[in-house]
């Protein structure tokens, strides 16, 4: 570096400047984004205009900026080495192996609090995790920006979307060079999207160090959706994983319980608080079994509709286990609808423990495995009810 | 989500874009029958990681579910009696099932001919009955004209079953509704009747006042 011009001072705080880069790109709390293009400014902080005297009224007020927060940062640091300490004494151990972890489980026993919002209770964190990365110096000391898309005002942003439409061109090319030698997309490198999202737009800001206005992140989606669709796609595979997000499989997100054994040597499984409008049902099902249902102590006749007899075995009948499994339920509450529809999620609940997983997720599919969230909605004043307005005549 | 909804969404022509729903927009509908699921196994990898919307408790994988059934029922029912309007509706079955077992008996020869089964009937004379124009009062300088204007599918079914309906209900009062419906199912599934009468009247007004079809755009 030669700042040396400017005095010690300076090169301090633009170590400082490295510093604060390391740490973008390499969050301390768990953010799965990095910052390349946050870091990628300072690396290349080597001045061009090296021997000019003159510093310039941004460079100035930026530095100064920077001192001032590399000076709170500093103290906050101090005061959370001393709170750890203290903590730590309190709680008889070691202030040097202090984790955390150990710092929160102290502050739930020393501190207990009843504040329902867990944002409000006392808490003890790192003052990098509090106050979030800032970007570091966008231009030299005589004013002029390292990146040519300064003036736009979120130069990463835009520089995003230059390399986006770069890599496109790119496959473009390769797509119409590899089509006039004859070669076709290979098929078993195809891009399998199904189980990925785009980065959501709060994540891509951390990302970008920017933030981004909702039309700019329609673009963002816009333009990566081109990119993706391209057949030669797999080619720049490292490129688009960079922003996609990885999805959780739905039919595996609730854990099937494990079957118990009941003294007859049978397998049981009991869900409870099935609910269905105001219907609460606890479901047994038995497997092996031969297709006895009770509820309340009364057969399948318990209802005396057929569209509830009906959804009864729906996932019975769905499963191909009508007959093989006994079901013992007790209801209360709601009419005969929302009883049947209680006890119809808590048979399709219980089932799972005893189907493949191929017919769990064929049962998502259908719907059995979703509460149904669905109320009454309620009469609204100057209406004759939820929707339907008064008769209404002008003249 | 547009792919999705084209997989899942359209799983009955009946559906339609519910507003106020309690679902957030990323949950699809129910592919509740087993064959549709089976059908389309491999777009169904898309939704491995979709939510999926709870199946109505009208719905079930058995032979004996129909979606026009289903909306006939709807459309039945008065005042939330829907129980009522299942037995109706499965009265007026027996009833074509009964009339078109008779004329199968009567007939000479060609007995296969005669269709004895209900809910095909039903789809039959639904499908007889719909329309595809229906004319709408436009003013213009003071004068109203009949505008014919083209209708949408969902539209066209509801129009079928609705004077499918409104023929079955105006009748004696010694008449019960069964009856009458079964009449009525019948005639318009061979293409005759009140109600295909009705749709001919519609057409012909359409065709009669196509010189102001332009003032549905201008």
């Amino acid at each position: 570096m030669a700042l040396r011009v400017f005095g010690l001072n300076i090169v301090r705080s633009n170590r400082n400047l490295l510093k604060n880069a390391h740490k973008l790109s390499a969050p301390p709390s768990g953010y799965m984004a990095v910052a390349p293009f946050a870091s990628e400014v300072t690396v290349q902080a080597a001045p061009a205009a090296v021997q000019k005297q003159k510093v310039s009224k941004a460079m100035r007020a930026y530095l100064k900026r920077a001192n001032e927060h590399d000076e709170f940062m500093k103290t906050q640091h101090l005061e959370f080495q001393i709170g750890k300490r203290h903590l730590a004494n309190m709680m008889g151990a070691n202030a040097e192996t202090f984790t955390q972890e150990d710092i929160d489980e102290a502050i739930s026993y020393l501190f207990p609090s009843g504040l329902y919002d867990k944002k409000a209770r006392p808490a003890l964190k790192s003052p990098d995790v509090v106050f979030p990365a800032r970007k570091a110096a966008e231009f030299d000391e005589t004013g002029r920006p390292f990146h040519s898309m300064f003036y736009t005002g979120k130069p990463n942003f835009f520089q995003l979307l230059h390399d986006i439409v770069e890599e496109t061109n790119k496959l473009a090319d390769l797509e119409e060079r590899l089509l006039r030698r004859g070669n076709k997309p290979d098929e078993n490198q195809k891009l399998e999207m199904a189980g990925f999202q785009l980065l959501p737009k709060d994540q891509l800001e951390l990302f970008l160090v920017e933030s981004i206005a909702d039309i700019e992140y329609s673009n963002f989606t816009k333009s990566m959706e081109r990119l993706i669709a391209s057949p030669y796609a797999y080619k720049s595979k490292s490129f688009i994983e960079r922003f996609l997000k990885p999805l959780m499989d739905q039919s595996k997100q609730l854990e099937v319980p494990k079957p118990k054994i009941d003294e007859e040597g049978r397998q049981y499984i009991t869900t409870y608080e099935c609910l269905r409008k105001t219907a609460r049902a606890d479901v047994t099902v038995r497997f092996p079994g031969t297709g006895k249902i009770s509820i309340n102590g009364k057969d399948i006749l318990y209802f005396e509709d057929e569209n509830c007899k009906e959804q009864l075995l729906f996932p019975l009948q769905f499963s191909e286990l009508l007959g093989k499994v006994d079901v013992e339920a007790n209801v209360e509450g709601g009419g005969p609808s929302g009883q049947a529809g209680a006890i119809r999620w808590g048979i399709a609940m219980s089932l799972r423990s005893f189907v493949d997983q191929e017919m769990i997720e064929s049962m998502r599919l259908a719907g059995l495995l979703t509460r149904d969230y669905r109320r009454r909605e309620r009469k609204k004043f100057g209406q004759e009810g939820a929707r339907r307005k008064y008769t209404w005549k002008k003249r | 989500m547009s792919f999705l909804s084209i997989i899942a969404g359209k799983t009955s022509k009946y559906s339609s874009l519910r507003l106020m729903s309690v679902y957030p927009t990323q949950y699809v509908e129910p592919i509740v029958q087993k064959d549709k699921q089976n059908e389309q196994k491999t777009e169904l990898s898309k939704l491995y990681h979709v939510p999926i919307k709870a199946a109505v408790n009208k719905s079930s994988d058995t032979v004996f579910h129909d979606d026009t059934k289903e909306k006939m029922i709807n459309y039945i029912t008065k005042k939330g009696n829907s129980a009522l309007a299942r037995t109706l509706l499965s009265k007026t079955f027996e009833l074509i099932k009964r009339t078109q077992t008779e004329h199968m008996n009567l007939a000479k020869g060609e007995k296969n001919a005669i269709n004895t089964n209900a809910e095909t009937l039903l789809k039959q004379a639904v499908e007889n009955c719909r329309p595809l124009l229906q004319v709408t009062a436009i003013k213009r300088g003071g004068v109203t004209y009949q505008v014919p204007v083209p209708i949408t599918t969902r539209r066209s079914y509801f129009l079928a079953m609705k004077w499918l309906l409104d023929a079955a209900r105006e009748k004696e009062r010694k008449v019960s509704l069964p009856e009458k419906l079964a009449w009525e199912i019948l005639d318009a599934a061979h293409g005759q009747g009140r109600v295909v009468k009705r749709k001919d009247d519609l057409h012909r007004q359409c065709e009669s006042n196509r010189a102001y079809a332009h003032y549905r755009w201008s």
